[in-house]
């Protein structure tokens, strides 16, 4: 695990000594019990990723071999005919193209505009500053399973039905009061010290900012980033709605459309995985991407909360 | 696939088009006078049944007609009733003409969402169209939906296992339903039928002269508890536990998967399914398909399947469940006139025996001979002869949208006291159908 | 960062400001706040008082088509209040909620402390299989899960079936509420084990060693080093995962949904997410669809109030 020393650390590490000065290394734990939390671990670990690797085994499989009451545990004769399958009418480029616009610009402006105001209730102290983070608590407590007329009038009164745009706009209004929830926690655990300090050595707030805080936050940035980027990838329902042509969907309606289509004669369950992996693979390098300082990002903004 | 293909590319470019026309051609709309020259239009049909060929015929002749371009745009079913809420309200965006699930249609021509199209009927086919189609698609005596093809169902029997056990095909529907439970072993339906499809249940209600709800004065009530009513729902749930292992749950099954023989076991799940006519072309015995080995290809082999509508109750046709879609323009859309020119096309002679050719009931029936003279044609059209719709009430898609009656049958499968969920159910659901 | 040489005036600003702390008095909050209370205002202003409004509407398919909707006060509140089968979804919602989201805290922790007792090879593998379950789309998480619990050639009964004496070949999992609530619990606590895990053991990281060491040496049980040093330490933690636990476990839709679709849609299948839908998109009822998301709004305002209190009061301390 990555071990990026924020200040905040260090400051939790020398408290968490309570006095008692830190004595010589002492023996591990038995080896004896380790070898046995090692194993417990690797089950766990294989049954974890049970699911995933089904899901790639079977898309790996033609349907024949799936038809069978008999599992086939690994794909000995498997190919990739149902990934050229799935892939073939190249419908799922174009709804990838529109699941990261709509995801990407949703991110961005959900961690600008979290951010800033981020700053602004662990900075400043103003009049209205809790009636802000109530209402942000508070706001994203609605379920969002009702809204979706309100969110179509909306929308389509501007004109923005069909578009990236608008589907965008009502998921950052979705992911930023969450996003400035946790940002909060990440700005606040700076200590507002170091800015002040680089300060005296001349930097104007703004450069201080940008020069001190900012980098310390960067893991921070990254957790957010990640939580908004799965929101925003997930959803679907308002997607329906909003995105009304066959031509304009995103991944997860067209994954759902792909398997529904599938039901209406006989599921086919080598493509319907194979489609499954395919919307899941760039979430994976997403995540393989941001893995170091996602990890680092949640220590360090773990204990603020 | 390819036809995902082909619209998504026509869509892109319709959308391109539709754009820079919007701006500049400010049609006002309505049956006033307007024409049909050049509008760009937008038709929405539910799922895939519509075949390519028809799709691309569709086009041309409008394209033919009007100059105009046709998109078509394909809605999945379980999805579509939010979206049609949302779009057809809204002028900017209305699809112009939808295809709609048949039983959907008196809600939302009772709110107004469709153009009166009264005035286009005796030209589109008027009597010869599917009367009971017509009848939902109507609000006081004018009509707004009309019928774009029909499915009703019928069942598929294994001829060896019946053979076998010395069964031949039923004639009354008490009959059937005594072999079908003759024929349930501990690995084999004799009748594979999920307990909340209700789609199917309602046959037995409707044989036994029982109805889903009637008109009290100007208010729908329903009629689960009627005496009818009460019989066949009786007859289904013993039918039920008796012959069919789905489980309670399963509604809208995929049975003609349980009638080939199992690779695994070389033996079917089920003796007797009732299905969608179209379900005939998965139905055979499986092989690989020559083309792609890693794929199975059903062969129809008349020594092993056979047919037969299921039987009333004195003989004959039972009324089964009249599956099908309706079609409609919608009220907001500012292309009134190629809509209406839409309609034409769809109604015409080529079009009718193009969806007789492809396995779809045309809705006018003077092409019913299109869809041939084999088994499956002959099984369709008398099926369709004696079948029957839900109920025309505002409040109907309500009720399916509620999922009350895949609810109700589903209790009833599973063993739930009739009577007491019957006066239940009839609550709940003349609560939603006014 | 002392690169850079501020002119005198600008200096002397800044002494200005470092003593007389005048934050207060600048706009400078409110212009940072200016974007997301914009974007709030319109992607959820709008829809959260279009929905309290219909929430007192009678407002069905024919005002979604234009005919004025007439206000009726409390009816539709009224009429939930009385209505069993809501009182049926909001019971089972909270029982849900409870069990999935104790659940996923349990297994959370447990992983949390597994990774800091093993080696750094054996905690990637497990970190890693973790993210990948992490990563993976809902609708195509619950595909494959649909699959792996499929009736027939589903990987699970096959194994259960497997074992002797357990007669598990075509055990309809989604037949029946309670194994079809079990199912979904099991994939939400699938789904939202990696972010408790990693959460939680990020805080655990944060626990000297030394401290730990230091204790054992002067006799303290495993028992009481996990209550005394290491409770105290990510009690923060554990507080705003379960709390995020609970809100998102209230709210579940798409998991629900899904599965719905591959077993049944009737109402003793419903959660608060999935009934809410059926009002609204199903029956066409948007007054009550309304009715019932304020209703839940409420409602999980009530359940994180001790939360959201501690939080302000905590803010007003600092």
């Amino acid at each position: 695990m990555t071990t990026a020393t924020t200040p905040n650390q260090t400051q939790l590490l020398t408290t968490g000594q309570t006095g008692r000065a830190a004595r010589a290394r002492t023996r591990r734990p038995l080896r004896v019990s380790r070898v046995i939390y090692s194993a417990l671990a690797i089950v766990i670990a294989l049954g974890w990723v049970f699911p995933v690797y089904w899901m790639i085994n079977s898309s790996l499989l033609p349907n024949r071999t799936l038809q069978s009451f008999i599992p086939t545990f690994f794909p000995v004769n498997g190919s990739l005919n149902n990934y050229a399958n799935t892939l073939a009418d190249g419908t799922f480029f174009s709804a990838l193209g529109i699941s990261l616009s709509v995801t990407l610009i949703a991110v961005f402006f959900c961690l600008l505009f979290a951010f800033l105001a981020a700053v602004a209730i662990s900075r400043f102290r103003f009049k209205g500053r809790k009636s802000f983070v109530l209402a942000v608590l508070i706001v994203q407590m609605l379920p969002a399973e009702g809204l979706f007329i309100a969110q179509y009038k909306m929308v389509a009164s501007v004109g923005l039905l069909n578009s990236v745009i608008g589907l965008s706009v009502i998921y950052t209004a979705a992911v930023v009061p969450f996003t400035i929830w946790m940002l909060r926690g990440f700005v606040a655990g700076i200590p507002a010290d170091l800015e002040e300090a680089a300060m005296v050595d001349g930097l104007s707030r703004t450069q201080a900012f940008l020069r001190i805080t900012f980098p310390l936050l960067a893991p921070g940035l990254v957790a957010s980033g990640v939580f908004a980027f799965l929101q925003a990838w997930n959803e679907f329902t308002v997607a329906l709605v909003l995105l009304p042509a066959e031509a304009m969907q995103t991944l997860p309606l067209w994954l759902r459309g792909f398997i529904q289509a599938s039901a209406t004669r006989e599921t086919d369950w080598g493509q319907v995985m194979a489609a499954s992996t395919l919307v899941a693979v760039p979430v994976i390098i997403f995540f393989l991407i941001v893995q170091g300082r996602m990890t680092s990002g949640l220590v360090s903004g773990a204990v603020k909360g | 696939m390819k036809r995902r293909y082909a619209a998504l590319a026509l869509g892109t470019a319709a959308a391109l088009v539709l754009a820079g026309c919007s701006a500049t051609t400010g049609n006002e709309g309505g049956n006033t006078g307007g024409s049909a020259e050049g509008q760009n239009i937008t038709l929405w049909l539910m799922g895939g049944d519509t075949p390519d060929a028809l799709r691309d015929y569709l086009k041309t002749e409008y394209k033919d007609a009007t100059g105009g371009t046709l998109t078509i745009e394909e809605q999945g079913w379980g999805d579509a009733l939010a979206k049609l809420t949302t779009s057809l309200p809204d002028a900017a965006n209305t699809p112009d003409v939808v295809e709609i699930g048949n039983t959907w249609s008196p809600t939302f021509t009772n709110v107004g969402a469709f153009s009166d199209v009264s005035d286009l009927v005796p030209e589109l086919g008027g009597d010869k169209l599917i009367q009971s189609f017509v009848e939902v698609g109507k609000v006081d005596g004018a009509n707004y939906a009309l019928p774009y093809y029909f499915g009703s169902r019928y069942n598929f029997y294994r001829k060896d296992i019946w053979a076998a056990a010395g069964k031949t095909v039923p004639t009354t529907l008490a009959e059937f339903d005594e072999t079908v439970k003759s024929l349930r072993t501990d690995s084999q339906s004799g009748f594979y039928i999920g307990g909340s499809d209700w789609r199917n249940a309602i046959s037995w209600i409707f044989a036994n002269g029982g109805e889903l709800a009637e008109k009290d004065g100007d208010k729908w009530v329903s009629t689960l508890s009627s005496e009818n009513s009460q019989k066949g729902i009786t007859q289904f749930a013993e039918l039920f536990a008796g012959a069919s292992l789905a489980p309670a749950t399963e509604f809208d099954s995929t049975p003609w998967v349980n009638i080939n023989n199992n690779e695994a076991t070389g033996a079917p799940e089920a003796a007797t399914i009732i299905a969608p006519g179209w379900a005939h072309w998965s139905i055979g015995d499986l092989a690989a398909d020559p083309k792609d080995a890693t794929k199975m290809v059903a062969t129809w082999n008349d020594d092993v399947f056979g047919t037969f509508v299921l039987p009333g109750v004195d003989g004959g046709a039972a009324p089964v469940f009249a599956g099908g879609s309706n079609i409609a323009i919608s009220a907001a859309s500012k292309n009134q006139e190629g809509s209406r020119e839409l309609l034409k096309i769809v109604f015409s002679p080529e079009y009718q025996t193009l969806l007789g050719e492809n396995g779809l009931g045309p809705a006018n029936l003077d092409y019913a001979s299109a869809l041939g003279d084999d088994q499956f044609a002959a099984a369709l059209i008398e099926s369709a002869a004696s079948s029957k719709l839900t109920p025309a009430a505002p409040g109907w898609a309500a009720v399916e949208g509620a999922a009350l009656l895949e609810e109700f049958f589903g209790k009833v499968s599973a063993g739930g006291d009739i009577k007491a969920l019957s006066a239940e159910y009839d609550e709940k659901i003349t609560a939603l159908l006014n | 960062m002392s690169s850079t040489v501020a002119t005198a005036p600008e200096k002397a600003a800044q002494k200005d400001r470092q003593v007389a702390k005048p934050r207060r008095r600048l706009p400078t909050p409110y212009l940072l706040l200016i974007p997301s209370v914009v974007i709030l205002l319109i992607g959820m202003g709008y829809p959260l008082i279009w929905q309290t409004i219909t929430s007192f509407q009678k407002f069905g398919l024919s005002q979604q088509f234009g005919q004025p909707a007439p206000f009726v006060g409390f009816e539709n509140y009224l009429s939930l209040a009385t209505n069993p089968d809501m009182w049926g979804v909001v019971v089972r919602s909270l029982v849900f909620m409870a069990v999935t989201a104790f659940i996923t805290l349990a297994i959370g922790l447990l992983l949390a402390v597994l990774m800091t007792a093993v080696g750094k090879v054996v905690r990637l593998t497990l970190q890693i299989s973790l993210l990948l379950a992490w990563a993976m789309p809902v609708v195509a998480a619950m595909t494959v899960w649909i699959w792996l619990f499929d009736r027939r050639r589903g990987v699970v009964n096959y194994l259960l079936d497997m074992i002797p004496g357990v007669e598990m070949n075509r055990f309809a999992w989604l037949e029946n509420p309670f194994t079809f609530f079990m199912v979904a619990c099991i994939i939400v606590v699938w789904m939202s084990v990696p972010f408790v895990a990693f959460s939680v053991y990020a805080g655990l990281t944060q626990v000297s060693d030394e401290v730990l060491e230091a204790a054992q040496l002067d006799g303290a049980s495993a028992w009481q080093r996990l209550s005394f040093i290491i409770m105290p330490m990510i009690r923060p933690v554990i507080a705003i995962v379960l709390l995020l636990q609970l809100i998102w476990d209230l709210r579940v839709f798409t998991q629900i949904t899904m599965l719905q679709d591959a077993g049944s849609r009737a109402a003793e299948f419903d959660l608060l997410g999935t009934y809410i839908y059926k009002l609204g998109a199903g029956s066409q009822d948007f007054g009550m669809a309304s009715a019932v998301s304020i209703f839940v709004l409420l409602l999980t305002v009530a359940i994180s109030w001790y939360y959201v209190r501690s939080l302000l009061k905590e803010d007003e301390q600092s």
